[in-house]
């Protein structure tokens, strides 16, 4: 009986039911997949050729560090007075023409985000000219000479405590820059962007105020390991004081694979050359979890087997031919038989500091206890580090593609391979860094020249702590004409 | 009626089933993540040797640590380290590639867990200048390590307010990627209980904190006021006898049917009982395994017994020693190379700090013994009975036993010859560069107050006093000496 009656009604409210919630349903689910769509990707910028991988692929470090693209577009005009210049160009980063970020920078679209952050090629890859008159080129691989990585981080710290950190000034930046944001990043992901990338780049600037408290680096140097010591949030004010204060030149990087097992670094405080990567892309933002191993591998891969540029000027091979004699006697045996035949008893060694006798910062500020630490790096990972190792002195390097590594020395304290040859109280004293004009007479980058242009360059001076030009003194006790026909020599690996 | 019951039934039995298989699979995930037992990787037993240095005995079950708390704690709290190097500040002996230092052990109960063994205590390093890679010796005193820094770093961190899941969880999401259920464990079981342990380690540990107890410094530890808090529970008193690590090696020359005994004040019977209760005290509980344990307790006896001193690193002046062996003969070997070794020699013979005897006594010896004896485990144990003097020293390997006396305040052989007024009064313990002159680790200097505890031997427990014999030689007599001593 009841049956019947009751039938009617239920299937009418069912099907009320069904209609109300598709209407609640459907739009949530359209929502939910936009959403999905918007923020759920993971995609970096990629790059057919190598090359163009090693100046703009990603090494995964925009994960944990990237900074947002517009804010990275707008950060020079909210805060011009913390950088030396207008721009990122003033602290030496390099646009080349067509690109909307500098050399060394790459772009991942990440939680609905496009970000900016450093890669590889930044500290590895600078310019030369040849002449005044000519266009810089960009040689790939190279020590970023012309990057001065201390004013860089000074910009974001400094930037990040301003009071114009904020999303209205940062946003009338974006605008006038012609960002044309919608709604939804305009709102929602930009303001919280502006305000999560403060704190991260403070936290940060509290985590580096060391720096502060050390001479300028200056361009084309970098205190590596008192950097590394922040990955494990080592109380840097209670250093001792003789580990501070380090600064190293950018290596050349090309070559790898003949320098698999050498002692790697200045110091030569690893020998395996993957691991020494990983460790340098700390510096790129990376962390164990969210590094980009399989782009990382395409630089490295391709790093095995870069080669440097020649040597771009005429070289007198009656001079070169006498050299190579005397590079055979005085240098082969720590440096290899040539610019590509690395083969020698001493080459990726290391020389004790009492016998090579240069400047000992560098080789102080790395410690039995940041190796041990660094052992714990990318635990539970089959690349855990363990070939980090404290040294006690310098490594014997390979000299591939030597005249672009100028200046010299491991703290770059010498700026011509024809002033290293001469005794340390006949060496520069303060001479001028971050021009990149070359000199093919003293073979080196021009370092008499403070400034062209409006642009300053830097002084350095072998005076300041960690500075210091001594040591080396190979072939320094040679005649005139053997040093130039050595250096004529060099011209060619 | 029938058939609505039937429907019902199944469907009560389909959520019955439902519920046995989903409590089925709870359970295997909590037993497989929380509880099982994995062996450690097969590298840390390849050798006797590393097996010392990183092998488990089993302390990873109650004392230890979740791995990734201990990995975090120090990047997050490195103000509660007594300096900058994270557990390296703690002066713990850490080989060069490895995740852990020596003596801590890492083992899977679950989830990766660190615990310790005897290594961590019972390995020096020593250079032979500033500018070298230290050398690693098993079985020898662990003048380094800052046994109580590390406790109190724990605990330490464990009040701290940002102590907490939120915080612990953002770190170790920086430096790994854990599944959605190791997450949750970490979340929800493991940061919670692990913080509520530490913090029950606080009132245990009360005396740690005393302000007018000086610091143990590196290479000493408190050891039976250790026993006497954790294994007999007993309130705390005012005493305190803080003393040097001892070394390990060669255990076999402790003969207990010669009237030997172990430990400095003679505390325990035999080598034996000594593995048992230290393995004990790292444990902080009954063996989860009691089998296990024993083998382990066995291996360990049989390891150091025959294991020998490590040889004098620098050169030897042979005719020099050959003379001090004279003066030995004279001076010294009536209680270092006699019957006399290895017994106690009253403390008004000896002369020597008495803080250490006041710290233990008959009826902890006796609660302790039954303590162990309740474990069902099988030793002779500690002797039950009031002690009054100190244990004459066996010499072997004597030159990586600085700082000297049972309390470790005499850095240098060379000092210790020398009247008690004209010993160092300040110095500083657990510089691992050695000094061959003085015979005994670097102590004075920049570099050593650097990387060293200071010692003040005026403060409670580090009397210099004593011990006075051959301090009235002639000064050629103590070189030689000291240059035969070399040789042991």
């Amino acid at each position: 009986m009841n049956e019947f009656s009751d039938a009617q009604p239920t299937s009418r409210w069912r099907r009320r039911f069904f209609v109300l919630l598709l209407l609640v349903v459907v739009p949530l689910a359209v929502i939910g997949l936009y959403l999905l769509q918007r923020f759920g990707g993971d995609t970096p910028v990629d790059y057919a050729s190598n090359e163009e991988h090693f100046k703009y692929g990603s090494t995964g470090g925009e994960h944990e560090m990237g900074f947002p693209y517009w804010i990275w577009r707008a950060l020079p005009q909210v805060c011009p007075e913390h950088l030396p210049g207008p721009g990122y160009e003033s602290v030496g980063m390099i646009f080349e023409p067509g690109k909307d970020v500098p050399v060394g920078t790459s772009k991942r679209r990440y939680q609905g985000v496009d970000r900016v952050f450093l890669n590889c090629a930044v500290c590895h890859t600078s310019t030369v000219r040849t002449d005044k008159s000519k266009a810089p080129i960009v040689v790939t691989g190279m020590p970023a000479n012309n990057f001065d990585i201390m004013a860089f981080q000074k910009f974001f710290f400094a930037c990040a405590a301003d009071s114009r950190f904020r999303k209205e000034y940062v946003m009338a930046e974006i605008d006038r820059l012609g960002a044309n944001l919608d709604l939804l990043d305009r709102e929602v992901v930009y303001p919280i962007a502006i305000a999560i990338m403060r704190e991260r780049v403070l936290t940060l600037a509290g985590r580096f105020d060391w720096i502060y408290r050390e001479p300028n680096w200056g361009p084309g140097r970098v205190d590596t390991f008192n950097s590394a010591k922040v990955i494990f949030n080592f109380p840097m004010d209670v250093l001792p004081p003789k580990e501070l204060a380090a600064p190293a030149d950018f290596p050349s990087i090309w070559n790898q694979k003949p320098r698999q097992g050498m002692s790697l670094h200045w110091d030569g405080n690893n020998s395996l050359v993957e691991e020494r990567n990983k460790s340098a892309a700390f510096g790129t933002g990376t962390t164990p979890p969210t590094i980009d191993t399989g782009r990382i591998k395409r630089v490295e891969d391709w790093l095995l087997e870069a080669k440097p540029p020649k040597y771009p000027f005429p070289i007198d091979a009656t001079l070169s031919a006498k050299g190579g004699a005397v590079y055979k006697q005085y240098c082969a045996g720590c440096h290899g038989a040539s610019g590509s035949d690395f083969s020698g008893t001493y080459v990726g060694k290391v020389t004790p500091i009492d016998e090579i006798a240069t400047d000992r910062r560098r080789l102080d500020s790395y410690t039995t206890e940041l190796a041990v630490n660094q052992s714990t790096l990318y635990a539970g990972y089959p690349w855990r580090f363990t070939h980090f190792r404290k040294t006690f002195g310098y490594a014997n390097m390979p000299l591939d593609g030597l005249w672009l590594r100028a200046p010299y020395l491991h703290n770059g304290s010498v700026p011509t391979l024809r002033d290293l040859l001469e005794r340390v109280d006949a060496r520069p004293k303060v001479f001028y860094r971050g021009n990149d004009l070359y000199d093919p007479v003293r073979v080196g980058f021009v370092s008499n020249v403070p400034d062209e242009d409006g642009r300053h360059y830097f002084e350095f001076d072998t005076k300041v702590e960690g500075n210091a030009n001594v040591g080396h003194t190979y072939g320094t006790e040679l005649g005139a004409d053997d040093k130039a026909a050595l250096v004529e020599f060099l011209k060619t690996f | 009626m029938a058939l609505r019951y039937e429907a019902g039934h199944r469907l009560f039995k389909i959520l019955v089933l439902l519920v046995v298989i989903f409590a089925a699979i709870g359970g295997y995930i909590a037993w497989d993540r929380g509880f099982r037992e994995h062996p450690q990787p097969d590298w840390v037993h390849a050798t006797a040797e590393m097996r010392f240095k990183y092998g488990s005995l089993g302390a990873e079950n109650d004392a230890g640590i979740p791995y990734w708390i201990f990995y975090v704690l120090p990047r997050m709290f490195p103000e509660k380290l007594p300096g900058p190097g994270g557990y390296a500040a703690l002066g713990v002996p850490w080989e060069e590639g490895q995740e852990l230092p020596v003596g801590f052990t890492k083992k899977t109960i679950g989830f990766p867990r660190v615990g310790n063994n005897c290594a961590v205590c019972h390995t020096a390093t020593y250079r032979t200048k500033p500018d070298e890679a230290a050398v690693f010796v098993v079985a020898s005193p662990g003048h380094t390590t800052n046994v109580e820094g590390f406790f109190r770093f724990l605990i330490d961190c464990a009040k701290d307010p940002r102590f907490n899941a939120d915080n612990l969880m953002s770190e170790i999401n920086l430096v790994t990627k854990l599944d959605l259920i190791d997450k949750a464990l970490y979340r929800f079981f493991i940061i919670p209980i692990t913080k509520k342990r530490l913090l029950q380690r606080e009132a245990q540990f009360a005396w740690i904190y005393r302000k007018d107890f000086p610091e143990w410094g590196r290479g000493r530890d408190d050891a039976m006021n250790l026993t006497k808090y954790f294994m007999t529970k007993q309130p705390m008193d005012d005493t305190f006898g803080p003393t040097d690590m001892p070394s390990i090696w060669n255990l076999q020359k402790y003969k207990a049917d010669q009237g030997m005994f172990m430990n400095f004040a003679g505390d325990s019977h035999d080598a034996y009982s000594v593995i048992m209760d230290s393995a004990l005290g790292l444990l902080g509980a009954p063996p989860a395994h009691k089998q296990d344990f024993l083998d382990q307790v066995a291996w360990l006896h049989e390891y150091l017994g025959k294991l020998p001193a490590p040889k004098y690193p620098f050169v030897i002046d042979a005719a020099k020693a050959d003379t001090g062996k004279e003066v030995f003969a004279k001076n010294c070997a009536g209680c270092h190379a006699s019957a006399r070794t290895g017994t106690p020699i009253p403390l008004a013979e000896i002369g020597t700090d008495r803080n250490r005897l006041d710290s233990w006594n008959k009826n902890a010896a006796v609660i302790a013994n039954k303590v162990v004896t309740d474990m069902g485990l099988q030793r002779k144990g500690l002797v039950e009975a009031t002690l009054n003097g100190y244990i004459a020293a066996f010499l072997d390997g004597i030159w990586l036993r600085a700082p000297y006396l049972h309390n470790g305040s005499v850095p240098s052989l060379r000092d210790l010859l020398e009247p008690a007024a004209e010993r160092p009064k300040v110095f500083y313990r657990g510089y691992d560069v050695y000094d061959p002159i003085r015979v005994g680790f670097v102590s004075e200097g920049r570099e050593a107050q650097l990387a060293g505890t200071r010692l003040d031997v005026s403060q409670k427990a580090s009397g210099n006093q004593g011990h006075e014999f051959g301090t009235t030689l002639r000064p050629a007599e103590k070189d030689a000496l000291v240059e035969y001593l070399k040789t042991l």
